[in-house]
């Protein structure tokens, strides 16, 4: 790996702090509970850590996407539900108001987005159209003054917790984004999902009925909705790998911690072959599927395209983590099946990085589209 | 008022330490800021933060300090002074050195940590209080400015603790409970960058030259306690963690 800087090195060390003394300590708790992180997102917010790449000017910390990719890697290992949080938030909203975004919203969302004050929230995927967001139906029908919007939106990372939505609908010109606020009348939330894993990190349906949103709220150009959130998800498929390479370090460590210290047939089982070199496979996956993912931020902070590597670093790291978590489970035995050894939850967390922000079926057909392009 | 915190770089401690060659290896030792005197940097911007005035930290040590000053920069402190020395140099000298820096400064007061994680010794803080000619508390858990004259103190004594009114400008050094440190926050990493970092070359010759290092090894008493009795069991590990290992 790239040698780090003093500032990188800096930051890091803040985040595996506090990661280790806030995040790690309470994880199991929220898995159980299922509680939204709202204490945990507040310290990190007065860390900074919530607008991590966001411009200095916008109220953001203007760090590069590598820091911030090595960075969500810590978060992820202590607290994967903190972590798609914080990915989405910073990910999705804020790089598109700052990419997108005129002056007016930037001051008005992405500063308090920046700041941590907000959460923010991404909605493109609705019951019928997962995977091929192109036939999305949520309907915005212009009206004096904005639009109107109907129809329902599903599986919202932070849905009913954000106070800020970045909604795309469909409307005259074609797919366009527009920037709802929670309180917005019309707009109301479903129960949270009952999901696998990642329990405090609700997912919700939103439901549209007669939404105004004004003029001055819609993101970017008419009719650029799809190409905006595709944009936005190569930013957020980064966080999502690194994540995946989060959940995967912290099972592994478990793992390796707990071969060296486990005995059976009067040896510690790291020293059977079976065990040794599972050890070693996951070692390698993860230290592969990290550096994908640093290309990936490192092509992003170069300014050029990074599609496809952003892809494959979701394809590969999301296998790995899957595939590590498993194997983590596998070491400990009868243990990892226990809750107490936290591999298990690692093990529910890890299978929606296959899922979520494109399945890894879909990150496929992204790179095959690419590898041609 | 000025306050200064005094800190050193010193390897994490739960890095493994290697020798070679008869001398401790650094190579591969994750260095950080000595937790001692991290509380020493908060304490100092916590006094900024109530009385005003500047902070400032001073360190003595080599090149790869800057790191730990970058840190306390990062915290919170407005300016540093890094007296940049390679080697190692023993606390009298260290001392003394530090001294003439600290004295120009005139600060209000010093605080360093009560202990230095590397070399294990508590000899810094007293000898640079002797140094400057200054009052010494060692071991301070609280600390409250009485005007700019006099601070009051309580600090730890071998068998239980005290509370001093102590004539400044003085040194002071920090004990566990004095205070919790803050994290570095990432604008505040950001700011770190554009704050004054004076390097000051340092040529002074150590009175005591390390000629070879050696690690304790300890072995494992692999001590098995009998568990059919679940009770006597749990008796015998508190008594053995108790009077043997001393832990508790
Ligand atoms: C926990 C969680 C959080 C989420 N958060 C958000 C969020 O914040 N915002 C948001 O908008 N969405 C979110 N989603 C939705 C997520 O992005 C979708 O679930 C995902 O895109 C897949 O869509 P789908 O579930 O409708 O599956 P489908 O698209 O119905 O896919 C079903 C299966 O068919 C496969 N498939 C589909 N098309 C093809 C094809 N052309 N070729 C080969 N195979 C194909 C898929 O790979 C998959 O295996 C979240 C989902 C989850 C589970
Ligand atoms: C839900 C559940 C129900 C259970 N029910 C019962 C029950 O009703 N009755 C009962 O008696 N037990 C029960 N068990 C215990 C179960 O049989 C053991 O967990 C299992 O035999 C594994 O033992 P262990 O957990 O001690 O793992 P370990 O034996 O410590 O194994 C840890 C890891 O080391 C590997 N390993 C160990 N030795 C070697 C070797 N020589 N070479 C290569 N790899 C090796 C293992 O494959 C595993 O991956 C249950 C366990 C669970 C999780």
């Amino acid at each position: 790996m790239a040698v780090l800087t003093t500032d990188q090195k800096m930051v890091l060390d803040m985040v595996r702090a506090v990661s280790r003394e806030v995040l790690w300590a309470m994880a199991p708790e929220y898995d159980r509970t299922g509680q939204y992180p709202w204490p945990q997102l507040k310290q990190l917010a007065q860390l900074g850590l919530l607008g991590m790449t966001t411009p200095e000017a916008w109220g953001g910390a203007g760090l590069d996407s590598v820091t911030w990719a090595l960075a969500m890697e810590e978060i992820a290992a202590a607290d994967p539900s903190v972590a798609v949080i914080l990915s989405v938030t910073s990910g999705l909203p804020q790089y598109m108001l700052n990419r997108f975004g005129s002056e007016a919203q930037k001051k008005k969302y992405l500063v308090p987005l920046a700041k941590g004050e907000w959460i923010g929230a991404f909605s493109l995927t609705e019951p019928h159209a997962g995977s091929d967001p192109a036939s999305l139906k949520l309907s915005a029908q212009k009206v004096p003054g904005g639009w109107e919007l109907n129809g329902l939106k599903s599986w919202v990372t932070s849905g009913g917790q954000a106070q800020v939505y970045v909604v795309m609908a469909r409307g005259e010109a074609g797919i366009s984004s527009f920037i709802v606020e929670k309180d917005t009348p019309g707009l109301s939330f479903g129960s949270p999902e009952e999901k696998m894993g990642l329990h405090a990190a609700h997912t919700c349906e939103l439901r549209f009925e007669g939404v105004f949103v004004p003029e001055e709220n819609l993101l970017g150009q008419e009719g650029r909705g799809l190409a905006q959130a595709l944009a936005g998800l190569d930013s957020g498929r980064i966080g999502i790998a690194a994540q995946a390479v989060g959940m995967a370090r912290a099972a592994f460590e478990i793992a390796k911690q707990y071969a060296d210290e486990r005995t059976q047939f009067g040896q510690k089982i790291r020293e059977f072959q079976g065990v040794g070199f599972k050890l070693a496979e996951m070692h390698t996956r993860i230290a592969a599927a990290r550096a994908l993912v640093l290309e990936a931020a490192a092509k992003k902070d170069r300014g050029e395209r990074y599609t496809l590597e952003a892809s494959t670093a979701k394809l590969f790291a999301s296998e790995v983590a899957v595939s590590v978590t498993r194997e983590a489970v596998q070491v400990l035995g009868g243990y990892g099946y226990h809750r107490e050894y936290r591999v298990e939850r690692y093990y529910r967390d890890a299978k929606v990085t296959e899922i979520y922000e494109g399945t890894s079926e879909i990150q496929k057909l992204v790179i095959a589209r690419e590898l041609y392009r | 008022m000025k306050f200064v915190a005094v800190i050193r770089q010193v390897p994490d401690g739960e890095s493994r330490l290697k020798i070679e060659g008869g001398k401790v290896d650094l190579g591969g030792v994750t260095m950080i800021l000595d937790q001692m005197d991290e509380w020493a940097v908060e304490e100092v911007i916590r006094l900024q933060e109530k009385h005003g005035g500047e902070s400032v930290v001073v360190a003595l040590g080599p090149e790869r300090f800057e790191e730990a000053i970058r840190t306390a920069l990062a915290m919170g402190i407005d300016r540093a002074i890094h007296l940049v020395a390679e080697g190692y140099l023993d606390p009298i000298t260290q001392a003394e050195a530090l001294a003439k820096v600290i004295r120009a400064e005139a600060p209000t007061l010093v605080f360093t940590g009560g202990q230095q994680a590397d070399w294990d010794s508590q000899a810094l803080g007293p000898a640079l209080a002797e140094a400057l000619a200054w009052p010494v508390v060692s071991w301070t858990t609280q600390i409250e400015l009485e005007g700019e004259t006099h601070a009051k103190a309580k600090h730890d004594l071998d068998e239980g603790a005290e509370v001093v009114r102590v004539a400044l400008p003085a040194v002071f050094t920090s004990q566990q409970g004095l205070n919790e440190p803050r994290y570095p926050t990432l604008p505040g990493i950001m700011k770190a960058k554009r704050k004054e970092l004076k390097k000051v070359p340092v040529s002074a010759s150590s009175k005591v030259e390390i000629l070879e290092q050696t690690i304790q090894e300890k072995s494992r008493l692999n001590k098995m306690i009998d568990g059919k009795d679940p009770v006597a069991a749990a008796h015998e590990l508190v008594r053995l963690l108790h009077e043997e290992a001393k832990v508790i």
